[in-house]
């Protein structure tokens, strides 16, 4: 059986974003970069089907970036991937998840993966649309948003968070994709013999080029925090001037007054 | 030069840093009160490998370099000095020895279960009247058949309240002071080892710091460590090594009360605004984080000229002066910075105080790295 699991490297999401000077997305500089939070809980889903399955089975994580993307990736075989793949791509943040989807689709295509795992979108761009794409692209069936999941020959039992606490279980035969949810388990750490190990495991890069054909559907205009409230109005003087004050700026500003 | 960590190097770093902020720091005050690691946690460390970082895997040890060693105990210690200090102990002063000195055969006896932290290891050389003069150590042994006899007291034992492993130096002719030196390693739980006490200390309350009495304690002679009268070579080549240890666990301190500090003064409203908008504030952060950068720069030197098998006397001398005292420099400072808050136990920089003296005295005193320092520069 072969695994395939995506993952992104993204920036610490403590740390205080500004945007580029492109005006189109954050300024790289200066973050401290992990990797995506709900791709950790695909790494561990997909690892802990690499144990279920055993000899056999050959699970490889995949990146597209520059060369820091190789923490993530590292990090994912020190958790107990087999082999990785690095898509070399130092414009990969000015891809569109069109284009992002179409460099995975390109990679799998002719690599006979039976079950893919993403995490269910990225803590940066957040649009969740990489894995669904993927999966329409290689005619694969879909199941988005686990916090569930079990294999059984060639079945893929998938609880699904939905809206309002409710949870839905869907059956997907394989080849399949899934997208994986806060809740679907604890990552583990990547221990000190595990890290030592996954330095001698195999890290493939392929050159960008080499795999996208896509021109982008989708355009980022701009990118900015959000407007700065404007600070409060304090009032002083008498009270009953005050008073006046204030029904005067609820009448003019709010609804509460007409 | 390049002085940024490998990419290997930063993935160590942040899953240590994950697991010390859910595992270690939300009971590091629990530890300090409690005067104990909870054995849970040192199962957890065991597991993930800290005990035996840079052991190699033949013999149970994550095969990791030294550098690894150094940002995990200043990781560990960034949350809990006492932890820091269990793992720098076990792995410099009880695993390095047996490594480094062992025999094939007692490496492969005793170093598997001390680098999975089954059993804990500890390093027993000071005594009531040996301290910095390390040569003048009163416990004897005498070689009886096929086994040594030892008597006398250690104290200021690190780790020695596991009762684990450890590596002993005791001499047969007292005159003969440092000549007379041997080590050898000792199971603490053979009859005639007896705790006398675990000590109350200032700092680093969670770590046993331990009285021994040895009386008439048989060990095989095949637990010689090293030839005779090498044991105080091996003490001194071990401390050597230990030294960046304690660098790093000093560092740890003072980068946790350094987070501290800085978060605090940013928060904390005075006059109207954050105290960190006031140049008394800043010249403090601005001068706690050059010590720690320093001290840091010649920490991670130490551990790769160790790591290049290149001579690191200097260094591992000037990393553990440096950063020890930059724990107590930043940690008061920290206090400081917190002001009357600094002062209660729950801000937790006033225990950072307390965990930073210590690293200014043990595995050779700041005076002693002086000696070791001006002794080169002048040979």
């Amino acid at each position: 059986m072969k695994i395939l699991v995506c993952i992104k490297q993204v920036p610490d999401m403590e740390s205080r974003f500004k945007p580029a000077a492109s005006g189109v997305w954050y300024d790289e500089s200066d973050l401290a970069w992990r990797m995506n939070e709900y791709d950790e809980y695909a790494v561990e889903q997909a690892v802990q089907l690499r144990e279920q399955l055993g000899e056999g089975c050959e699970l490889t994580v995949l990146s597209i970036g520059p060369d820091r993307v190789g923490e993530a990736i590292k990090k994912a075989l020190a958790m107990g991937c087999d082999r990785g793949v690095h898509v070399q791509d130092d414009a990969a943040a000015t891809k569109d998840p069109w284009q992002i989807a179409a460099i995975i689709a390109a990679y799998a295509k002719d690599q006979g993966y039976d079950l893919i795992f993403t995490g269910m979108q990225s803590q940066d761009r957040g649009s969740a649309q990489v894995g669904v794409t993927v999966a329409e692209d290689l005619g694969y069936a879909c199941a988005t948003t686990l916090v569930g999941f079990a294999y059984d020959n060639g079945t893929v039992t998938a609880k699904r968070e939905l809206e309002g606490g409710i949870k839905g279980v869907v059956k997907l035969t394989t080849p399949a994709l899934v997208t994986c949810q806060l809740g679907l388990n604890v990552p583990r750490y990547p221990t000190l013999p595990n890290i030592m190990k996954a330095k001698k495991k195999e890290i493939q890069a392929i050159a960008v080029a080499e795999l996208l054909k896509e021109e982008p559907l989708a355009a980022t205009v701009s990118f900015h925090p959000p407007a700065k409230k404007g600070g409060g109005i304090v009032l002083e003087g008498e009270v009953g001037a005050l008073v006046d004050q204030l029904m005067g700026i609820l009448k003019e500003k709010t609804t509460v007054l007409r | 030069m390049n002085f940024e960590l490998s990419q290997d190097h930063k993935v160590l770093q942040e899953s240590v840093r994950d697991f010390v902020n859910k595992e270690i720091k939300p009971i590091a005050m629990q530890i300090d009160e409690e005067h104990m690691i909870p054995d849970t946690l040192v199962r957890k460390m065991g597991d993930m490998g800290f005990l035996g970082s840079y052991l190699p895997e033949e013999y149970g040890g994550a095969g990791l370099d030294m550098l690894s060693y150094a940002i995990v105990v200043e990781e560990v210690s960034k949350a809990c000095g006492s932890s820091g200090v269990l793992i720098s102990a076990h792995t410099s002063l009880a695993c390095g020895p047996i490594h480094t000195f062992g025999t094939e055969e007692q490496k492969k006896k005793w170093l598997p279960a001390l680098n999975s932290g089954d059993i804990i290891g500890c390093f027993l050389l000071t005594e009531p009247d040996a301290g910095s003069d390390a040569g003048a150590i009163a416990t004897t042994y005498r070689r009886e058949g096929d086994e040594f006899v030892v008597n006398g007291a250690k104290i200021f034992i690190t780790n020695g309240g596991y009762r684990g492993t450890g590596v002993l130096f005791a001499t047969h002719d007292k005159s003969l002071k440092h000549k007379g030196v041997s080590a050898f390693i000792i199971d603490l739980r053979s009859h005639g080892v007896e705790i006398l006490k675990n000590e109350k200390k200032l700092g680093i309350r969670g770590s046993y710091t331990t009285a021994f009495a040895l009386d008439n304690v048989r060990i095989p002679a095949e637990n010689l460590l090293g030839q005779e009268g090498q044991g105080f070579k091996i003490a001194m080549d071990t401390l050597n090594g230990g030294r960046i240890g304690i660098a790093s666990q000093a560092l740890g301190i003072a980068e946790g009360a350094f987070e501290r500090a800085l978060a605090y003064s940013k928060e904390r409203k005075q006059f109207g605004a954050p105290i960190c908008d006031l140049q008394a504030i800043q010249f403090k952060l601005a001068d706690m984080w050059a010590r720690i950068e320093t001290s840091k720069l010649m920490t991670y030197k130490a551990a790769c000229l160790k790591d290049a098998k290149r001579n690191y006397t200097m260094e591992s001398a000037m990393c553990k002066m440096l950063a020890s005292e930059a724990a107590t420099y930043v940690a008061r400072e920290a206090i400081q910075i917190h002001g009357g808050y600094g002062f209660i136990c729950d801000y937790e920089v006033e225990r950072m105080y307390r965990d930073a003296k210590i690293t200014e005295i043990y595995e050779g005193t700041n005076e002693v790295q002086r000696v070791v320092i001006s002794k080169l520069l002048l040979s």
